[in-house]
């Protein structure tokens, strides 16, 4: 076992009495079987097919793991673009620092159910989405470990037809070193609506682990708009994953802008169980240095007459690596899908690196499927043309850049976010620039 | 404003234009024609500061300067426009941030006043106008899914609004029919001026029909092989390049 695992063995050992709704007996004896089970297989490696060009284990070794102190201080929201994003917008805030919410500088919507996870956890829909399984891939592992481990986090519930008034807005600060465990829940019921922003964003913290888990349950009709920014310190590592089990004619519409940490992996697992529902599965990705990214996604149509669709875009930088793992798996009786997955990524520079591996896993007959990768570098013959009518080399790679992340930006289903994420893309090629000046 | 002395140059590692000598003044337009193949493409690649072109020998000097040093963009502040034969599509940037970038681009280095919004809208639609180029078109991404005749018309837009001292223009009547030819031509036209000097690259005489030349030259296998006025246009049409073939 290594020592990042070892140490969350222990961590488990010494916190057990003292994590959030300790008092539940079916939690406890949850968090005692994820623990028994992470142990047994301790963090993925390289070997398990689904994690083949991630190393969660070797950067876990240089990370900081043992738990981040409960913060009970006031914090002042930092100015960061990641957060300042969704600025233009009228929404609800909720600040959570390490992971616990910090209620006095939020803005709870009043009327709904939006409570912190130890609040939320005695509630049986609650209990519910904690034991759903979403897919039996090898992320297992990793969201035992969040299960046995969960501390803070946010639980939504929305009752049936209940339109949420304004985008929540989830300001995720790491406030110290360490590692946070936390656990989102979304609950919402039939034909209920709601737009969610999450910022993952550095508050002080330089060296630290942000294991977050959310799962998701929309009920019939229901809809739900997910837009995620991750610009976690140089020094962090990142790995969320999101399940999603969608309900006859559900809408889902999840978009993940990549910017920050060491290394990041966002596994997304979306099961459709009712006819007639959408999944949108989107994000776009900006690394440079020596970062690491990871867009993982499973797509499971065991219905019929659902749509997914999913585009990732990448752009690396210097001797940044990328990873696109994506599949959608169509089963027997799930006649007219359509499914469809693309990845593509720009490689700025010679060091950079982009591994992608799309599959399809198609059991029925009736269906439309497509996927697809590709790999490129700025296009010479476009950047002389734009070059020709007086555009200075650095503008013009911009526009090439700025055009290329479009096209994922596209994707948003949100005008305002949709032009904050522009923004974002434009300061990280303005830093680019400076550097390298 | 433009003068060539016995250039030549290598592409790809093989020498493709041979010892040009040209001389072209402001207030001139030149044709040059020639067979496909003879280089009229790689002089105005050249000329436009394309990668890849290797100056083994001559000189290009550009309004009493050394052109060759200049950057491509460089060149382009400095007033050399190239419409290209096969203008390149450049997927998610619309037509409109193209143009007011690159205006904006050349004024800030023409140490003009760059301008906003407004004022840049009113003056691409003034100058859009007499080209057919319709809004709906400028929405569009640059080039992607335009015909062979807006992609020309656009071409001649770009031409307009940067205001070029020496504009070279690669086969621009390609591929266009007559009524799109005479929009173009027009454009073009327009543009002539005292201060600004012309190189019409064309491998027919239909073109020089419209925007009549004042001096003729043909190309071939990388020379120039003969200078004459507009009446050499006209023969060419009648004896073909067969003398000259590649
Ligand atoms: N990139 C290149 N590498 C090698 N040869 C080239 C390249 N570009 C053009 N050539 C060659 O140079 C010659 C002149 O081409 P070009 O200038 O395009 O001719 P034209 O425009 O007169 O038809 C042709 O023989 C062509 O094959
Ligand atoms: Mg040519």
């Amino acid at each position: 076992m290594t020592d990042a695992a070892k140490t969350f063995v222990e961590t488990y050992e010494r916190e057990r009495g003292s994590l959030p709704a300790s008092g539940l007996v079916w939690l406890s004896a949850r968090r005692d079987a994820a623990m028994k089970e992470f142990a047994a297989s301790g963090l993925p490696h390289r070997r398990l097919e689904d994690w083949r060009y991630t190393d969660l284990a070797r950067a876990l070794e240089k990370a900081s793991v043992v738990s981040a102190p409960l913060h009970k201080g006031d914090v002042a929201l930092p100015d960061a673009t990641a957060i300042n994003v969704f600025g233009a917008v009228d929404r609800h805030v909720v600040v959570f620092v390490n992971g616990v919410m910090q209620t006095k500088i939020s803005d709870l919507p009043s009327g709904v159910t939006v409570v912190s996870l130890s609040d939320a956890l005695s509630a049986d829909w609650a209990k519910t989405l904690v034991e759903t399984r979403v897919s039996d891939a090898q992320a297992a592992n990793v969201t035992a470990l969040n299960l046995a481990l969960m501390r803070g986090g946010l639980a939504l519930h929305l009752a049936k037809g209940v339109k949420l008034d304004k985008p929540l807005h989830l300001i995720h600060l790491a406030g110290d070193d360490g590692a946070s465990h936390r656990r989102n829940l979304v609950r919402l019921d039939d034909g209920a609506e709601a737009v969610i922003y999450e910022s993952y964003v550095s508050a002080g913290a330089t060296n630290y682990f942000d294991d977050v888990v959310t799962n998701v349950s929309l009920g019939a009709e229901a809809r739900l708009t997910h837009i995620k920014v991750q610009d976690e310190a140089a020094g962090a590592v990142h790995l969320a994953t999101l399940t999603a089990a969608l309900a006859a004619k559900s809408y889902f519409s999840s978009f993940t802008m990549t910017l920050g940490s060491a290394l990041s992996r966002n596994q997304t697992f979306v099961r459709f169980d009712g006819e007639g529902a959408q999944a949108h599965v989107n994000g776009a990705t900006a690394l440079r240095g020596r970062q690491h990214g990871d867009q993982f996604c499973i797509v499971d149509h065991a219905v019929p007459s659902c749509t997914s669709a999913t585009l990732y875009r990448t752009v690396l930088d210097d001797a940044s690596t990328g990873v696109f793992q994506g599949k959608v798996i169509v089963r027997p009786y799930a006649q007219k899908t359509d499914g469809r997955q693309m990845s593509n990524a720009l490689l700025l520079s010679r060091d950079a690196a982009m591994n992608a591996k799309p599959e399809l896993e198609i059991y029925a007959d009736d269906v439309q499927c497509a996927h697809g990768s590709t790999i490129g570098e700025l296009n010479r013959e476009a950047l002389f043309y734009l070059r020709s009518r007086g555009i200075d080399e650095q503008s013009a790679r911009q526009l090439l850049i700025s055009a290329f992340l479009d096209e994922a930006f596209e994707t948003v289903p949100d005008d305002a976010a949709r032009e904050g994420l522009r923004a974002l893309a434009a300061d990280w090629f303005r830093l680019a620039l400076k550097e390298d000046a | 404003m433009l003068e060539i002395k016995n250039l030549h140059v290598k592409v790809g590692g093989k020498e493709i234009l041979q010892g040009i000598d040209l001389t072209v003044n402001a207030g001139e337009v030149h044709a040059i024609m020639g067979p496909n193949g003879s280089g009229k493409s790689t002089l105005s690649y050249l000329l436009s500061g394309r990668e890849g072109y290797e100056v083994t020998k001559g000189s290009v000097t550009y309004k009493g300067q050394d052109l060759l040093p200049l950057s491509v963009d460089q060149r382009a502040a400095a007033g050399v426009f190239l419409a290209f034969q096969y203008p390149i599509e450049i997927p998610g940037v619309t037509t409109m941030t193209f143009l007011k970038t690159a205006l904006n681009s050349v004024r800030k280095a023409r140490g003009e006043e760059e301008l906003d919004a407004p004022r840049f809208l009113k003056l691409v639609r003034e100058k859009a106008k007499p080209l057919n180029v319709a809004d709906d078109m400028l929405k569009r991404a640059l080039n992607v899914g335009f015909s062979g005749g807006e992609k020309k018309r656009a071409e001649i837009l770009q031409m307009s609004l940067l205001e070029p001292t020496l504009a070279i223009l690669d086969e621009t009547d390609s591929g266009l029919d007559i009524d799109a030819l005479k929009v173009v031509a027009d454009g073009v036209n327009a543009l002539r001026s005292p201060e600004r000097a012309m190189i019409v690259i064309t491998h027919y005489q239909r073109l020089l029909d419209y925007i009549v030349p004042d001096v003729v030259h043909v190309l071939s296998k990388g020379k120039i092989v003969r200078t004459g006025g507009k009446e050499l246009a006209g023969e060419l049409e009648r004896t073909g390049y067969a003398e000259f073939a590649a």
